[in-house]
């Protein structure tokens, strides 16, 4: 209990239940948003307040003694609105009305008006209460409002590409758009109120599918599913659906709203680029086990036979004089300088060891043997975990070789890096050289590969994969590809060689 | 080179015959080099080398049954036989594969004759290599 100062009584000591009429007289002038004033039995304004002066731009000194018809509009007095609602009120003891109204200036406003007749102690009429307020910012807000449910209704309504449509919260159909009838076959009258089990396969339905699916979009806010879907004359597409549980304000569930999109041709688009890829990955296998054949051929025999006339071509210049010691010798280092240049090819046509070594030990391998010749410092960055498959491997160490080839031809390099990581379920493999870079992107345009520029982002492509060249910020170039590199193949390991 | 030095005396191990008898014709041609033996695969050679216990055999990389296997069963049964690879081309992890054998160099194929020889006196009058598992 706390006791009351004596010099400032608290606003609850008031014990007359009337609000002192200076507090009125506050209360009326601050109130902005309402014009409240008072008509005569007939009509004429008696009171005006701030708001009232505010609103509709007429002073006190103007408009107290004006009929109150002076707010309408023209068409409203023809139809004799202002009487009607004085009528109404004192038939009914009050009216409300809505509508346009007249500002002294000639401008218009929304008005929403409730006039209240006001009786004395002898059911005598001695006037009406108005309290008029401004309603045009918020009839324009609810009218953008409805006009962009209604921009939103329609643009569902006519999206063609998904079907969107709404289930009640037992699944049953209660919208369906344009998309909704192109994709399941369905018109509205024929769908709505059946349950959305008619669209699953008859072992969908048996398994729990639709229920198990409003079931998690319960649980979860949503579901995602892909899988076969019905048309309505039995035939199916490849759907990709997400199911939105709908709840309100009370958490109370509404039902579901319910997005469908027919995927069959992507899905069959990417069946066929799979096809693709199968066809071109066997293709690269048949290319690289033909050259292979051709490596070995040229190894077992061309080599070998070469080699051996070489070696006795020496041998008989040794036991001649001249000049045809001479003559001899010359043909044996020709026959050597072949021997060194069927060596190449068959290293280019078969990377050595890398069917037996790791990718990286091959490139190492290769750089070591071809950088050596043109003075270039070489260096290989392995950090993947897992080895490549043979077909991923042969196909980055093609293009790893075309790269060094520009390298070599192009570059003016000092030295050259191979890295080597993993990226997703991929190799990403960089070729960075220090030397002085492509003038991109003239160099990337099409047009003659005097870069083997084709060649190599085919070799990428071919496989499902991508590749890119770039002039380095800090100069040189960098070679950059990315090669799919499948673990779940089994690999097919070359014999010995 | 000293004339009373006896020559060295070497296995040739390949499969291809046409190589096989050149390097020979070549190696024989040398006063202080003598080849002994010919043998066209691992086993031949390895027979060969327990019998004539050559200074040197040269080993093909490739050939039936390994050149690295067998670089591994001659000196099995030679221990003193030099190991010289001969390569139809740079195989590095091949070339690796026969140092680890015991192999103690390497000649390609078209190479010049004189450095063929040369690396045959070079192995063969080479310290009697390390056996490789104590490498």
């Amino acid at each position: 209990m706390t006791s009351n100062s004596p010099s400032s009584p608290s606003p609850g000591s008031d014990t007359s239940g009337q609000p002192p009429d200076e507090i009125l007289r506050l209360l009326e002038r601050n109130i902005r948003d309402y014009a409240i004033f008072m008509l005569d039995p007939d009509g004429h304004v008696m009171t005006w307040n701030a708001a009232a002066e505010r609103i509709k731009g007429y002073s006190a000194e103007e408009i107290i003694g004006q009929h109150f018809s002076t707010f309408y509009l023209p068409e409203d007095l023809a139809v004799g609105r202002p009487e009607h609602n004085l009528q109404t009120a004192v038939r009914e003891g009050r009216v409300e009305d809505e509508g346009w109204r007249v500002r002294r200036d000639g401008s218009r406003f929304w008005a929403n008006v409730v006039i209240t007749a006001l009786y004395d102690e002898r059911r005598q009429l001695r006037g009406f209460g108005k309290v008029t307020r401004d309603m045009t910012e918020r009839r324009r807000a609810e009218q953008a409002l409805r006009e962009s449910e209604e921009r939103f209704r329609l643009l569902v309504q006519d999206v063609t590409d998904y079907a969107i449509f709404m289930l009640d919260a037992t699944g049953h159909v209660i919208s369906w758009n344009a998309g909704a009838e192109r994709i399941k076959g369905y018109s509205a009258q024929e769908i709505t109120g059946r349950h959305f089990a008619v669209f699953y396969p008859r072992e969908d339905v048996a398994a729990g599918r639709p229920e198990h699916n409003l079931e998690t979009a319960m649980r979860e806010g949503r579901v995602e599913d892909e899988g076969w879907r019905l048309r309505q004359d039995g035939s199916r597409f490849w759907a990709n659906v997400v199911i939105t549980a709908l709840y309100d304000d009370r958490r109370r569930l509404r039902g579901f709203g319910k997005v469908t999109r027919d995927m069959t041709e992507r899905r069959e688009a990417e069946r066929n680029l799979s096809d693709r890829r199968r066809l071109l990955a066997h293709l690269v296998r048949a290319q690289e086990a033909e050259r292979r054949r051709i490596a070995w051929d040229v190894h077992d025999d061309s080599i070998q036979e070469m080699a051996a006339v070489g070696m006795r071509l020496q041998l008989l210049a040794e036991q001649l004089s001249e000049p045809q010691a001479g003559q001899l010798g010359e043909l044996g280092d020709r026959v050597n300088d072949a021997v060194n240049r069927l060596r190449n090819l068959v290293t280019r046509l078969r990377p050595p060891g890398i069917d037996r070594q790791s990718l990286a030990a091959a490139l190492s391998d290769y750089l070591a043997e071809t950088g050596a010749d043109w003075g270039v410092k070489s260096t290989v960055e392995n950090k993947l975990v897992t080895e490549p498959p043979p077909e991923s491997a042969v196909t980055i160490f093609r293009i790893c070789q075309e790269a060094l080839t520009n390298v070599r031809k192009h570059a003016q390099a000092k030295a050259v890096t191979i890295r080597l990581s993993p990226q997703g379920s991929g190799v990403l493999t960089q070729v960075i050289d220090d030397g002085m870079g492509i003038e991109e992107p003239s160099d990337l345009r099409p047009g003659p590969d005097h870069f083997g520029v084709i060649e190599m982002r085919e070799r990428a492509e071919t496989v499902g994969g991508w590749w890119t060249m770039a002039r380095r910020a800090e100069g040189g170039t960098v070679v950059e590809f990315w090669i799919p590199a499948p673990s779940g193949e089994s690999p097919i390991r070359a014999g010995d060689w | 080179m000293t004339a009373a030095a006896p020559p060295l005396t070497v296995l040739i191990c390949d499969d291809d015959a046409r190589i096989r008898e050149a390097l020979r014709d070549v190696i024989n041609a040398q006063p202080d080099l003598t080849v002994v033996a010919l043998a066209a695969d691992a086993d031949q050679a390895v027979a060969l080398a327990a019998r004539q216990h050559p200074d040197v055999a040269i080993i093909d990389v490739r050939m039936p049954g390994g050149g690295a296997a067998t670089a591994r069963e001659v000196r099995d049964q030679s221990p003193d036989t030099r190991i010289l690879a001969f390569s139809a081309h740079h195989d590095n992890g091949a070339i690796r594969e026969m140092e680890q054998a015991g192999a103690l160099d390497y000649v390609v194929k078209g190479a010049p004759i004189r450095d063929i020889v040369s690396a045959v006196r070079r192995v063969g009058s080479a310290e009697s290599p390390d056996d490789p598992a104590d490498q």
